[in-house]
């Protein structure tokens, strides 16, 4: 039976990673120094195949060969770009990271007023919009919650403001508004990152009980 | 000036892509749809730099020097040697070729991931401790809360309105600190952006 046994196989080398890396309870070791050099080089490996298969091969050499002359331009950008590897050449790669950066801070732009500005504005004034079409919820319920979601939304983004004034003691200080809503935005941020570490808390418990899951079932099976 | 030329090209190209995003000319789209494609291209193969100079420059370099750090080098080469050659000879979307990259992988990934739990938990008792100010208890009791949320023990709530308008109340809170803390970002980012496009940014002649 070759895919029983290839099967048993690959179970057995997940339940020793599994091992090595649960290791690291026992304090840094040679063992789990081991699995992360072993990731890295196969997960490089693998980007390796896809960046060659999915974008060197049919983004460049395919539409070369089909005659596609535009193309000449990434394969030059690219070829000046792969001079970066080699530190006397290097800088003949700037151009291309030029255009990777240019272009990249145009899609960020776009992104950061399209997408996330006009996005989350709307997104904080919806409570207010919907008082016009308010079913089942009273007004005022409906103003409270909106009127939260825009106070906790801007002091988070005061608290974030460095901005100050010198005074004649020649130390920087917050107007006494900004620091009022610096402090309720600390409020904010406290209970949001408490709320983003729980929920990856919670995905790690999960993993844990996976693995644990999997130690036991391993054993069970290598027993049998 | 340092590179003028990478300024320009950062500049033109920058802008005539932002153009396309906010004038629907079909002009503009016919220039940003393929300047798009390219920028894709060459951050596929910047990934390639990145993964040749990883190997040649860092791990390669490493063989050279003594010390236990060589042998590690040597796994990373070999795996990323076997990986890549059966990568190659086989093609990505080979399910052998899958099977066994997602058979050091997952295993890898998730109990990383398990022993994030057991070191998460021990690090914010830590933090419990020396940070004893108003900050770290609400975080504290933030983490309690939203685990317990989390854990589903609340379910039965969907049957008591005001326990359920309680808990929808608390999750206002993170949504409207999460909210101020991407239109931070976003803020930063355009920012940043514009730095680059109009020049005084030059993060690209290293």
């Amino acid at each position: 039976m070759p895919t029983l046994s290839a099967d048993l196989l690959w179970m057995f080398v997940s339940f020793i990673l599994t091992l090595m890396v649960f290791s690291y309870l026992f304090g840094d070791n040679a063992l789990f120094r081991f699995v992360p050099a072993l990731f890295i080089g196969a997960t490089t490996g693998y980007m390796f195949v896809i960046v060659v298969f999915q974008v060197v091969l049919p983004r460049l050499v395919a539409p070369i060969l089909n005659g596609s002359v535009i193309t000449l331009i990434p394969i030059i950008l690219s070829g000046l770009l792969l001079m970066k590897v080699s530190p006397k050449l290097s800088k003949f790669g700037n151009i291309s990271m030029a255009y990777l950066v240019g272009t990249g801070a145009a899609v960020a732009i776009g992104g950061a007023i399209l997408g996330t500005l006009f996005g989350q504005i709307k997104g904080t004034l919806t409570a207010f919009d919907s008082l016009q079409h308010a079913t089942g919820t009273t007004p005022l319920f409906l103003i409270l919650e909106g009127t939260f979601m825009l106070v906790g939304t801007i002091a988070t983004l005061v608290y974030f403001n460095f901005g100050a004034k010198n005074t004649a003691q020649k130390t920087a200080k917050r107007g006494w508004l900004s620091s009022a809503f610096a402090w309720i935005g600390q409020f904010f941020i406290a209970i949001t990152l408490g709320a983003v570490f729980a929920g990856v808390l919670t995905t790690a418990i999960t993993a844990l009980v996976e693995r644990s899951d999997f130690i036991l079932q391993s054993i069970n099976t290598l027993l049998r | 000036m340092k590179s003028p030329l990478s300024m320009l090209v950062a500049v033109l190209s920058g802008l005539l892509v932002l153009a396309g995003y906010f004038f629907p000319f079909p002009a503009l789209i016919a220039i940003r749809t393929p300047m798009l494609d390219w920028a894709v291209t060459l951050a596929g193969i910047a990934g390639l730099v990145a993964i040749i100079n990883l190997m040649v420059g860092v791990h390669l370099k490493r063989l050279r020097e003594p010390g236990s750090k060589r042998f590690f080098s040597i796994v990373v080469i070999i795996s990323f040697l076997m990986v890549a050659v059966f990568g190659f000879y086989l093609g990505p979307a080979d399910q052998k070729f899958q099977r066994v990259v997602t058979a050091i992988q997952t295993p890898i990934e998730t109990s990383l991931m398990a022993l994030l739990a057991i070191t998460l938990t021990y690090s914010s008792l830590k933090m419990l401790q020396r940070q004893r100010n108003w900050m770290g208890f609400v975080f504290f009791l933030s983490v309690i809360l939203f685990l317990v949320i989390n854990s589903g023990i609340l379910a039965f709530s969907a049957e008591i309105p005001v326990l359920q308008d309680l808990l929808s109340g608390f999750h206002q809170i993170p949504a409207a600190g999460a909210r101020g803390i991407l239109l931070g970002i976003a803020l930063g980012s355009l920012a940043a952006g514009v730095r680059i496009l109009i020049g005084s940014d030059k993060p690209y002649s290293g």
